[in-house]
């Protein structure tokens, strides 16, 4: 036992030594360090992509997105972060806030492919892929000409039927900042209410979940993100694929300001030790080969509008997006997240 | 210490001081010293208190706190009955008596503590889903697309009090192996019968195991997030990762912790005061191990088998059942070679951390024995608070100071780069700090027992510290070592947080890779890493129990 102890404390000593070396002799080969709060096979093809394309290699750090931010807070100047990305505007407000982003250096490449609501006033960051929060609902007990907005899930003929879930996730965040943009808080705030005392069932589980609980009668429409569909309906589990198949997507608002989208995006840190390769690397993601395997294996919608979506999403149908700018989304996270409490959105 | 002499002298604040001078030695100076060591993460985040919380403390006291303790108090007292239940039970079961299958149950009890927490109660929501394995047993009887709803206080205290309870379980089997049967014997010529002495000798006898077991679960328990987050239960860590991801307010979160730890702090310390009025040793003669069982007719045998089995159903076959049927249907995209080669990282790493920190707890344990000052003594239990809060909080305290040194060393010319954070150096060190507790508290509960006057009367005659420790309560604590070890190898194999953030880039883990699949509503994709983390964690397990029960 004790001879197997020391040859595997003096293999793992190994393992890390040999990868300490690496690194510092790699100083010649240029590098790239992701910190990233997406975690998908597409991203890993992706940094291979750009690899193989640039040489550069890439060192991936992947955790949530607001322990990354602290990481790079507290490593100060000399993080060793190049590029941040996340999931969720949101985040990327909040680094810009604390000051650990710096602008894109192609501005005009930029602007040529994505629309501006999509990219930082001051250029610190530019959203990379799109996902509607839309509505789920029973083909067999709900008439899609009964819906039409967010705001309306608050009526009294909904009682019992709404399912969401809970007010720590991102995206009903973002939602609930769109909402305070748009109506403003004191009609917000009443809106959350409504739908608490609409809801189906306590917020739990997934948005996936949400959708199984449509599926099965728990309730009869479900707030989510679309991609979650998308997946179900290439799942390989045979409940996820009736569940799928038992629902339908409405996009709400087509009338007025359109749906609310949430994205994922990137921004190039402060102090990146590789500002040239990280900027490069931004412009990758945003080409079109880039674009087209985000839409083509993750069914999010891409922001270059040169690169068609899956066909999963075409089978949606074009939709009306919120325009509003996501530096607003930002802004108002934190206050959503309060209103949340405040109305009892668990 | 026992203090001669009036009262007015020995409460004097003078006095104290004196005496305090009088009993300082080098033992004192090394347990503050790796006290100091170990605890930096833990006293950086205590300070936060006195830097009080954000902007939006208000907000969380009148809308929050209140809903957050009492789910977390339900959940606690929930998971502290199905934990003693279901671990001391098969504890005293197993060593007791004989039964079929018995030596493969002794060590299957400890596997489900392999299983991450967020799986299992993905696997049990899974379970009892629409459509899941339960209805898809239950439509032979007419009943279709049934669903047991597992997503509630009730339902997250069963999955993880199922998960955890072998903490319970290994320290008071580690207790009973070595525990005196002569006093049992002596009850049961006396004509008491099996339960009663059970109840009325041993289960007092052996608290103080059960009681590092169940500190071990309420700390995991307290800190947990991922299955809570996903049960839609709002517990205390709820409000530590709302007010830091949601509110935006790094520092409220770390004074929640704060607050946590000092709760935890006070409890433990309250139970070593209640304790130190009793004394646990074992007598100086007689049969120290169980030798031979009870065998009991052959339907009683069998109804044994069955109520021992039972955790190991719930906590290990169904849900690895669920985690098979996922890995079957993922497996053409999850499956490849690279997982052997994560298992092996995540081993080596698991293996070379858990022994830092059973060594650490070691030095801790037994320099702070050796120091004479009482304060001292009770401040070392400082050392175990890193458990009970969560691990993305521990990684942040481990930062500050690890950042800053290597700060330092970059200033001072020592070093290009940082050579603390990003390599495996923090990552250990990490681990240490997090783990301490659970490798602390079976030592510190096996080494009560070893009877006092033995090494008193070694150093009586001549025998230095470090002597008497090697020659005497070293082979003492084998028992208890090795329970240390498997518990923190386990528990760093499936750790999430820490790895996330202090990881070095060229590093992997099962457990990283499971997450990545989960967190991104891939469940089903998560299941074969999973399943790989299970079978790392069943090597060690397989053969340290073997040496456990040589040495028993």
């Amino acid at each position: 036992m004790k001879r197997i102890s020391l040859l595997l404390t003096i293999f793992t000593l190994f393992v890390g030594c040999k990868n300490e070396t690496k690194s510092t002799s790699a100083s010649e080969v240029q590098e790239l360090n992701v910190y990233t709060h997406r975690h998908y096979d597409s991203d890993k093809q992706l940094f291979e992509m750009f690899e193989k394309q640039s040489g550069i290699k890439v060192n991936v750090i992947n955790s949530k997105a607001d322990e990354l931010i602290q990481k790079m807070v507290l490593e100060g100047e000399q993080s060793p972060a190049d590029v941040l990305i996340t999931v969720d505007a949101g985040r990327l407000h909040m680094a810009k806030e604390k000051g650990l982003l710096q602008p894109v250096s192609d501005k005009k490449i930029i602007d040529s492919i994505i629309p501006s609501n999509l990219i930082d006033k001051d250029y610190n960051w530019v959203a990379l892929t799109k996902r509607a929060r839309v509505l789920v609902y029973a083909k067999d007990r709900v008439d899609p000409t009964s819906l039409t907005t967010y705001e309306n899930l608050v009526l009294p003929e909904w009682e019992g039927k709404l399912l969401f879930r809970s007010s720590s996730n991102i995206y009903n965040q973002s939602l609930m900042a769109s909402i305070v943009a748009n109506d403003g808080e004191e009609t917000a705030k009443k809106w959350a209410v409504g739908m608490v005392e609409n809801q189906a069932r306590k917020p739990k589980g997934n948005d996936r979940d949400q959708i199984k609980a449509v599926a099965a009668g728990e309730g009869d429409i479900a707030v989510v993100n679309t991609y979650y569909i998308g997946k179900m309906l290439n799942s390989n589990d045979r409940t996820e694929l009736e569940a799928a198949d038992r629902v339908a997507v409405f996009f709400p608002n087509q009338n007025d300001r359109g749906t609310h989208i949430n994205v994922s995006g990137i921004g190039v840190a402060k102090h990146a030790p590789n500002i040239e390769a990280a900027n490069q690397f931004v412009n990758f993601l945003l080409s079109e080969e880039a674009q087209e395997v985000f839409a083509l294996s993750n069914y999010e919608y891409p922001v270059n509008s040169n690169v068609e979506k899956s066909e999963v999403l075409k089978s949606w149908g074009d939709f009306k997006e919120d325009a509003l700018h996501l530096n607003k989304l930002g802004e108002l996270n934190k206050k959503a997240v309060i209103l949340f409490d405040e109305a009892g959105w668990k | 210490m026992k203090q001669v002499g009036s009262n007015k002298e020995s409460f004097s604040l003078k006095n104290r001081l004196q005496r305090g001078i009088r009993d300082l030695n080098k033992w004192t100076v090394f347990t503050v010293l790796i006290l100091l060591f170990i605890a930096v993460p833990v006293i950086t985040i205590f300070f936060k208190l006195f830097d009080g919380p954000g902007e939006s403390w208000e907000h969380i006291t009148n809308y929050l706190l209140i809903d957050y303790l009492k789910n977390s108090l339900y959940l606690s007292f929930l998971c502290t009955l199905i934990t003693l239940f279901s671990g001391v039970f098969s504890a005293w079961i197993v060593t007791r008596f004989e039964f079929p299958l018995r030596t493969y149950l002794e060590w299957l009890l400890i596997i489900p503590l392999a299983i991450p927490g967020y799986i299992m109660a993905y696997a049990y929501a899974g379970f009892f889903d629409y459509g899941g394995i339960f209805s898809w047993l239950l439509s032979p009887l007419g009943i279709e697309n049934l669903k047991l709803d597992m997503m509630n206080v009730v339902g997250l205290s069963f999955v993880l009090g199922i998960s955890l309870f072998p903490y319970v379980y290994v320290s008071a089997r580690a207790f009973f192996l070595t525990q005196a049967l002569n006093l049992l014997e002596a009850s049961r010529l006396l004509g008491v019968s099996e339960t009663k002495s059970f109840f009325k000798l041993v289960f007092p006898l052996a608290r103080p195991a059960i009681v590092a077991g169940l500190v071990l679960v309420l700390m995991e328990v307290l800190n947990d997030y991922g299955a809570a987050e996903y049960y839609g239960v709002n517990t205390f860590t709820t409000g530590i990762f709302r007010s830091w991801f949601s509110l935006e307010e790094p520092e409220t979160a770390i004074y929640l912790s704060a607050l946590l730890l000092s709760i935890v702090f006070v409890l433990i310390i309250l139970e070593k005061y209640q304790r130190r009025k009793m004394q646990y040793t074992t007598p100086k003669s007689g049969k120290t191990s169980i030798d031979h069982r009870i065998k009991l007719s052959y339907p009683k045998q069998i109804v044994l088998c069955v109520l021992v089995s039972l955790p190991v159903i719930l906590g290990f076959v169904i849900p690895v059942i669920q985690l098979v049927q996922w890995a079957v249907r993922t497996f053409n995209e999850v499956f490849n070679k690279d997982l052997l080669w994560l298992s092996l990282q995540s081993f080596g790493i698991a293996f070379v951390a858990a022994c830092f920190t059973v060594l650490f707890a070691l030095l801790l344990l037994y320099f702070s024995k050796w120091n004479k000052i009482y304060s001292v003594q009770s401040a070392s239990k400082l050392g175990v608070l890193g458990y009970a809060i969560p691990g993305a909080v521990v990684a942040i305290g481990v930062m500050v100071p690890t950042l800053s040194l290597d700060k330092s060393f970059i200033e001072w010319g020592w070093a290009s780069k940082f050579i603390i954070n990003g390599t495996l150096i923090a990552l250990v060190y990490a681990y240490v700090v997090r783990f301490l507790a659970v490798a602390y508290q079976p030592l510190e509960s096996s080494s009560l027992k070893v009877n006092s006057s033995i090494p008193d009367s070694s150093k009586i005659l001549g025998m230095g510290n470090f002597k008497t420790f090697f020659k005497i309560e070293f082979p003492l604590l084998k028992a208890g070592m090795l329970s240390a070890f498997i518990l923190v190898f386990i528990d760093i194999l499936k750790e999430l947080p820490l790895t996330l953030i202090l990881k070095p880039y060229h590093i992997n883990t099962l457990a990283v890779n499971a997450y990545g699949y989960a967190s991104d509503e891939m469940v089903m994709h998560a299941s074969i890493p999973s399943l790989f983390i299970i079978l790392t964690a069943l090597i060690p397990v397989i053969v340290l129990n073997k040496l456990l029960l040589k040495n028993g």
